[in-house]
């Protein structure tokens, strides 16, 4: 039969940002997935080669607009690697604040578009709205809502504003409240049984071999965290659990795990155990200093050495790979972004035998980044 | 298997990498360009089968491009970096994606920013750049105020822009 070719992207409502899939069809079933990338190259790895080490943390946050506290976070960790600092307790509790914060915010971004591509209209509005209480949350901290610039080499760049905690909890329960209406609407829906079970099936085998990390990764039924396996900031003091595949706990573990059911219903879980984290992290957090004093920031250098910080985004594993030569700018960063593999090589892969109504709620339930891809 | 007694059985030198916040080892390891195949199918079998990422380094002093793949093992929670050198003036290694699929896509970006050739990916088309004809853009005597000076001129002034 002949097959047709159809363009997903860039200006496509299915895509998860600018980014294009060329897609071969025949009916409507798709045959063959091509991504093509790089309408949003900036080249940030360059581009950090020639700005000093304190200059780049402005520049960084850009490569996630979603979720750019991780990018700051890595840096952070890399560079400290490399000079040997270890930063005070108060800052580990402000970085796991920031950082979680933006792990709910990514998780309703993901979740809202999703429903948004199987047609539950209602979903997106509503977690555009309560990542704005967030996003408030952020400007009260940082004073940027998107872009935070607050993660420093050595610690954070404030301490926590008068009644910022008690705040940050009415914002928690508040998110707690509405996961219920959230759970009537979507996770509970007949509508979303039908379109998710067994649509989009990693398979369960290549997984780890094919690079997929977070929570595609745990809706495979390994339970693997960043947090957990190689864990940072103030994760190893608080308590949580890593929902995978078929440990749902109240929701129930439908088909076979590694489709977008398990993977949507995994970040659905991870929202209750961030909310979880933080609460903690208000009782616990510990007084003194946020940062450590800081080299001029005009003559700082770096002692020449390769470092590997990461940290778990809300997609899966994000990493720097940071090069000093013992000079004031870094000799080569290389971002590694967990959309790399699960935009490109796994989309490629699970695509054939799709639907094309499926093929973007598949997009949208891996949570693809493209700045990450591009950098 | 832990990353230490692969090292011994394989016969190779490696040094520790300094980590503050993340917690586990990473180990970094140069080795024989005609022997890292066969190193890292070893490392596959005994636990490392997460590929984290293919990074390219440009040490244009020394005339070498540095390429580092980089695994990773959930049973031992290790990191091990394979590090191998090839030279700048004639940039050239075989594809290892046949091990790992994503290798492919790292592969095709760094033979579009490094112009690094892999012998065996028939897929080294471009990924991010578009109709570029220049030097590939993250090598180190690239210069980008240079290139978009001769691309795109001086920045012209907004028109109108001194009126009012």
């Amino acid at each position: 039969m002949k097959e047709f070719e159809l363009f997903i992207g860039p200006q496509h409502v299915g895509v998860t940002g600018n980014m294009m899939y060329h897609i071969w069809v025949d009916g409507d079933t798709v045959v063959k997935a091509e991504t093509n990338v790089g309408y949003l190259h900036r080249g940030f790895e360059k581009l950090m080669e020639r700005r000093s080490w304190l200059m780049n943390i402005a520049l960084i946050p850009r490569i996630c607009v979603p979720e750019p506290d991780v990018n700051e976070a890595a840096y952070a960790m890399a560079v400290e690697s490399l000079m040997g600092w270890d930063i005070p307790e108060r800052a580990k509790y402000i970085r796991t604040i920031i950082l979680e914060l933006a792990r709910i915010s990514g998780h309703l971004l993901a979740i809202g578009g999703y429903a948004g591509a199987i047609g539950l209209y209602t979903l997106p509005n509503w977690a555009i709205g309560d990542r704005d209480y967030i996003l408030d949350l952020f400007e009260q901290l940082t004073g940027g809502r998107v872009y935070h610039i607050f993660i420093f080499p050595g610690g954070v760049r404030w301490d926590l504003p008068d009644g910022f905690l008690r705040k940050l909890g009415k914002v928690l329960d508040y998110l707690e409240e509405r996961m219920k209406l959230y759970d009537e609407v979507m996770f509970r829906n007949e509508i979303f049984f039908r379109r998710a079970i067994d649509i989009g099936v990693i398979p369960k085998d290549k997984a780890i071999e094919w690079g997929v990390t977070g929570p595609n990764l745990r809706a495979c039924g390994y339970p693997y965290d960043v947090r957990k396996t190689d864990p940072y900031a103030a994760y190893p003091d608080v308590e949580f659990e890593i929902p995978y595949y078929p440990k749902f706990g109240e929701f129930e573990a439908y088909g076979h795990g590694c489709d977008c059911y398990s993977r949507m219903i995994v970040r659905r879980l991870e929202i209750e155990q961030s909310i979880r984290i933080l609460r903690q992290v208000i009782e616990k957090i510990p007084d003194g200093p946020h940062i450590l004093k800081l080299p001029n920031p005009i003559a700082w250098k770096v002692p020449a050495g390769y470092a590997y910080a990461r940290v778990e985004s809300s997609k899966g594993e994000f990493g720097y790979l940071v090069i000093s030569d013992g000079g004031k700018m870094p000799y080569r960063v290389h971002v590694r972004g967990p959309s790399y593999t699960h935009g490109i090589n796994v989309m490629e892969a699970i695509a054939p035998g799709l639907n094309i109504a499926d093929f973007a709620p598949t997009a949208f339930s891996l949570d693809v980044c493209p700045p990450e891809i591009e950098r | 298997m832990k990353a230490e007694e692969l090292f011994k059985e394989l016969n190779v030198e490696y040094e520790m990498m300094k980590v503050k916040g993340n917690r586990d080892p990473r180990y970094r390891v140069k080795v024989n360009a005609d022997k890292l195949e066969d190193i890292i199918v070893k490392f596959k079998e005994n636990g490392f089968r997460h590929f984290v990422a293919l990074s390219c380094v440009d040490w244009i002093k020394d005339g070498k491009f540095e390429l580092i793949y980089h695994l990773f093992s959930y049973e031992t929670l290790e990191d091990v970096f394979l590090s191998i050198y090839i030279p700048r003036d004639e940039p050239k290694y075989r594809s290892l994606r046949h091990l790992f699929p994503q290798i492919e896509t790292y592969e095709r970006e760094i033979h579009e920013m490094f112009g690094v050739d892999f012998e065996g990916n028939d897929r080294l088309i471009p990924l991010i750049l578009e109709d570029w004809n220049d030097m590939p853009p993250m090598r180190k005597d690239f210069d980008t105020e240079k290139y978009a000076k001769e691309k795109y001129g001086s920045i012209p002034p907004v028109e109108g822009g001194d009126e009012e």
